[in-house]
């Protein structure tokens, strides 16, 4: 396959051609590398080179699009001709843009050479170190990876963005038996820059297989009762990422059916909390750089001590509704740290769960969510009692974020995020 | 679709290895009209080949996007160095499964392009339809989505084949407001295998559903939250596929048995009331095609109906060859990729629980006090069994009778204590196939059930 450029420099051909005045469009060429383990062992190596690209047409106030992973002259061709069928068969929304000129910029970011070598051997001493230290825990499936990609996207206003980057990733799925008892599974997963820590250090990985060998004998709680849920810092994530998109993201702002629309400025959450997006902070490993409509990427705060500092709107939903646009995809999430350590939110609870996974249905649009607290302990007066089963929890998300207990100072960075413990009052919790 | 640019490249399998060559496509078209707005309208589609390689038990793999003849040799020497550097690494020595015979299925639909103008038509006069109708609604959408996939695959011995699952479905979702001012929201998928004339060449099926769907949303804005607790409910059609797919079928799936599920020590044992029997059918249901019919698998196994649970018993796992060969069991084409760089794995196809001699409505007017549970947004399920669905739709049941509407709420049980409470089961299978499983990759896959009484823990509020 020609170079990205050489390939970018045909397609802009081709679409002068077809007459296409307004457009963008991104190429990718990417290469996966990765070790599969199953049940304890290596199993599979797979190598994946992919190529993908995609383009969106402006006509008259419409749009369309068309994407692949061919990118012969042929269907570069085709991308161009659907995208431009499909802008033409749809009815005129003058909300749909691009961003103006930007300058060009090429972005490189982590690991473009991998030692490969000494990949395999942290994927070795990992599974060594749990088969030694945690032997009741099973290694259901692991990936390993290093994914290298190569990226350009071009718009109709001469806006030219290059990205070169590469990162490795690892991922684990796990439970625990005893010959009698067996926990049910849990997972979780980092992206690195670099192989100087033994994979068991990185982010909450030692946390979950510490957990799950303590799941093995499990109780039920009795009833039902209103108590405080520590979120572990990827449940924290889950559920503030759970309040924006039914507050604050970009369908319920445009249908008009979130119940934060006339609230900016205004205190939505307790003041402990602040949540922003920050994809140059030097924790997040790959933070984005450049936004899908054509503007530099740039940090910004949704709410800052509990205060409703704006919706996450794309350039097509602000265009939509007269309200500002973020210049940010809002995948770099950092919740800022509170002031209370976690071996103190944990001592002032009188009674609740920490919560360690949670299976629920989708919160509906009033906020109402409830689920299954998997992975999860049984908290009385300040100290973990033991670990539960069949725990359902209940609640609204938007009396979440208000009754916020506290904060914990210790943060947890995967690659992708930085987040805190949080520990909130008022949940329902019921057992059997 | 796509052309067999492969078949010349089975010489170039290396000796003493397991090889399978495949091509694949898979295809996207997607609309979106948000409350009459278009936000998305794109054509997409995405192809490759790959090869996979066993050497006694480490498997090396490897894809491109170049379908090309130059790309299938650049995939086989990858996927054979693959294997054979990872061999070095590897405890794992497993003599390769046995041939089960070889041959070639035969090419079982076409995948018909639809114009994008065409598809929005549609979406824009079931829009239409919707805000004429019901005008009192706070917001709709309207999704058209297509996902086909086309596989041609040959193997070093088993069987060869050309396969296409076209399908397509068009969503539709409603909220109206409560009285509290909080939006309640509903949706329904329509559609199901083969493309777009086969589905939506005509729109009454959609406009009833639509009817009735508006109907529940509004019952649903008069809502009440369950009472929490352990219930007796009538589970629907959809909800027993949920229950088939999530909370079984996952823990029969072999390579989770060998992850320890709960299925592995329950082999043979009760699982289920005598009223229970579960079945993953391959391609054909009571004489007609199956919601996704599959007919071979990614290793080039002839697709088989898998006997699951028998009369409360369960006698069986989906396998791929290299679990059957462990479990002494027969592999039945459950070994499925969903693109073109995802290796095959152990996927449900048309998972179902068998009906049996009861009508609906005498499962309803058995029930003094309880649920009726309709629809479900999501569901997981863990290794245990233990298993939750998010419940949408559902309706009191108070006397027999039906009462007020549900608000969003969710269950959870542990799959083999709950099926040992099914006393009652409709005579009537409906099946759902609009959805996709996630286990490391996605999949197409459909489930389906009668209508079943049995006792659930309902979380209120």
């Amino acid at each position: 396959m020609a170079n990205i450029r050489d390939i970018a420099d045909s397609f802009d051909k081709i679409i002068k051609d077809k007459g296409i005045e307004k457009f963008k469009y991104t190429l990718t060429e990417s290469e996966k590398r990765e070790l599969n383990v199953e049940n304890g062992e290596f199993k599979l190596f797979r190598t994946v080179f992919s190529n993908s690209g995609s383009i969106k047409v402006f006509k008259d106030n419409k749009i369309g699009s068309a994407s692949g992973n061919d990118l012969s002259e042929e269907a570069l061709e085709s991308f161009a001709a659907d995208a431009l069928a499909a802008a033409e068969s749809s009815p005129e929304d003058p909300a749909h843009d691009i961003a103006p000129y930007v300058e060009p910029h090429v972005f490189k970011q982590g690991i473009l050479e991998p030692d490969i070598d000494k990949f395999l051997e942290r994927l070795k001493e990992f599974l060594a170190t749990v088969a030694k230290e945690y032997p009741l825990v099973k290694i259901i499936q692991s990936t390993g990876s290093y994914d290298r990609w190569n990226w350009l996207s071009r718009n109709s206003n001469g806006t030219e963005f290059e990205g070169f980057g590469g990162q490795y990733g690892f991922s684990i799925e796990i439970c625990a038996s005893d010959g009698t008892n067996t926990t049910g599974f849990d997972y979780t997963g980092i992206g690195t820059n670099d192989l100087d820590k033994p994979f068991i250090e990185l982010g909450t990985i030692r946390r979950h297989i510490v957990d799950i060998q303590n799941s093995l004998v499990t109780e039920n709680v009795e009833g039902k009762f209103e108590g405080t849920v520590i979120f572990t810092p990827e449940l924290t994530g889950e559920f503030i990422g759970g309040v924006l998109g039914n507050y604050c993201g970009e369908g319920v702002v445009i249908d008009g059916t979130s119940q934060w629309l006339d609230k900016v400025g205004e205190k939505v959450a307790d003041e402990k909390l602040t949540v922003r997006f920050d994809p140059y902070d030097e924790r997040i490993n790959m933070g984005e750089r450049a936004t899908a409509n054509g503007f530099l990427s740039e940090p910004y705060t949704v709410i800052e001590k509990g205060v409703l500092k704006t919706h996450q709107l794309s350039l097509y939903g602000a265009n939509k509704t007269g309200r500002p646009l973020v210049k940010n995809t809002g995948w770099d999430i950092i919740i800022e740290p509170g002031d209370t350590s976690y071996d103190d939110m944990l001592a002032s609870v009188k009674k609740g769960i920490i919560l360690g996974r949670f299976s629920g249905g989708s919160p509906g649009a009033n906020g109402e969510f409830s689920g299954v607290a998997k992975n999860s302990f049984l908290v009385e007066d300040g100290k973990v009692k033991c670990a539960l089963s069949e725990c359902m929890i209940s609640g609204n998300l938007g009396e979440v974020v208000k009754n916020i207990r506290s904060i914990s100072k210790e943060l947890i960075c995967d690659g992708g995020s930085v987040l805190p413990y949080m520990a909130v009052d008022g949940i329902v919790i019921s057992g059997k | 679709m796509l052309q067999d640019i492969l078949s010349t490249k089975t010489s170039l399998f290396a000796d003493g290895v397991q090889t399978i060559l495949r091509g694949h496509e898979n295809r996207n078209r997607r609309v979106v009209l948000l409350k009459g707005n278009m936000v998305q309208n794109s054509r997409s589609a995405s192809n490759g080949i790959s090869a996979r390689v066993n050497k006694n038990g480490t498997y090396g793999f490897a894809s491109t996007a170049d379908y090309d003849a130059e790309g299938a040799e650049k995939v086989l020497k990858a996927a054979t160095e693959n294997a054979l550097f990872l061999s070095k690494h590897s405890n794992r020595n497993i003599e390769l499964p046995a041939s089960l015979g070889t041959g070639t299925v035969k090419l079982n639909a076409e995948i018909i392009d639809t114009e994008q103008k065409t598809i929005i038509e549609a979406c824009k006069t079931i829009d239409d339809y919707i805000v004429k109708k019901y005008p009192d609604l706070i917001s709709r959408t309207v999704v058209y989505t297509e996902d086909s996939q086309d596989r041609i695959i040959y193997t070093s011995d088993a069987f060869n084949g050309h396969l296409v699952t076209p399908r397509c479905y068009i969503y539709v979702m409603m909220s109206a407001e409560a009285k509290d001012g909080s939006p309640v929201e509903l949706f329904k998928a329509f559609g199901g295998f083969g493309s777009f004339n086969d589905n939506f060449g005509k729109l009454d099926e959609v406009y009833e559903g639509i009817d009735l769907l508006y109907k529940r949303v509004m019952d649903k804005k008069e809502g009440v939250y369950a009472e929490a607790g352990l219930k007796t409910v009538i589970l629907s059609p959809y909800m027993a596929g949920m229950l088939a797919h999530e909370a079984v079928g996952h823990t029969v799936e072999a390579d989770l048995v060998l992850g320890g599920s709960v299925a592995g020590p329950s082999l043979n044992k009760r699982v289920g009331s005598d009223l229970v029997s579960l079945v993953d059918f391959a391609n054909m249901y009571e004489g007609k095609m199956a919601p996704l019919p599959v007919y071979m698998d990614d290793e080039g196994i002839v697709a088989k109906d898998v006997d699951l649970i028998k009369d409360g018993i369960l006698v069986g796992y989906m396998n791929d060859r290299e679990t059957a060969k462990h479990f002494g069991m027969e592999p039945k084409g459950n070994a499925r990729g969903w693109g073109f760089a995802d290796e095959p794995i152990i996927r449900m196809r048309n998972t179902c629980v068998l009906p049996g001699k009861n009508t609906v409505e005498e499962l309803i007017s058995s029930v003094e006090d309880g649920y009726y549970l309709i629809d479900s947004g999501n569901g997981q399920a863990d290794l245990t069994g233990e298993f939750m669905f998010g419940v949408t739709c559902g309706y009191e049941i108070k006397n027999g009778k039906l009462g007020k509407a549900l608000l969003d709420t969710t269950v959870s049980g542990v799959a083999f204590e709950m099926l040992k409470t099914v006393d009652m089961v409709s005579d009537k299978v409906e099946w759902t196939s609009s959805g996709f499983c996630g286990k490391k990759q996605p999949m197409a896959v459909s489930m389906g059930g009668p209508h079943m009484r049995c006792k659930i823990m309902i979380g209120g509020r």
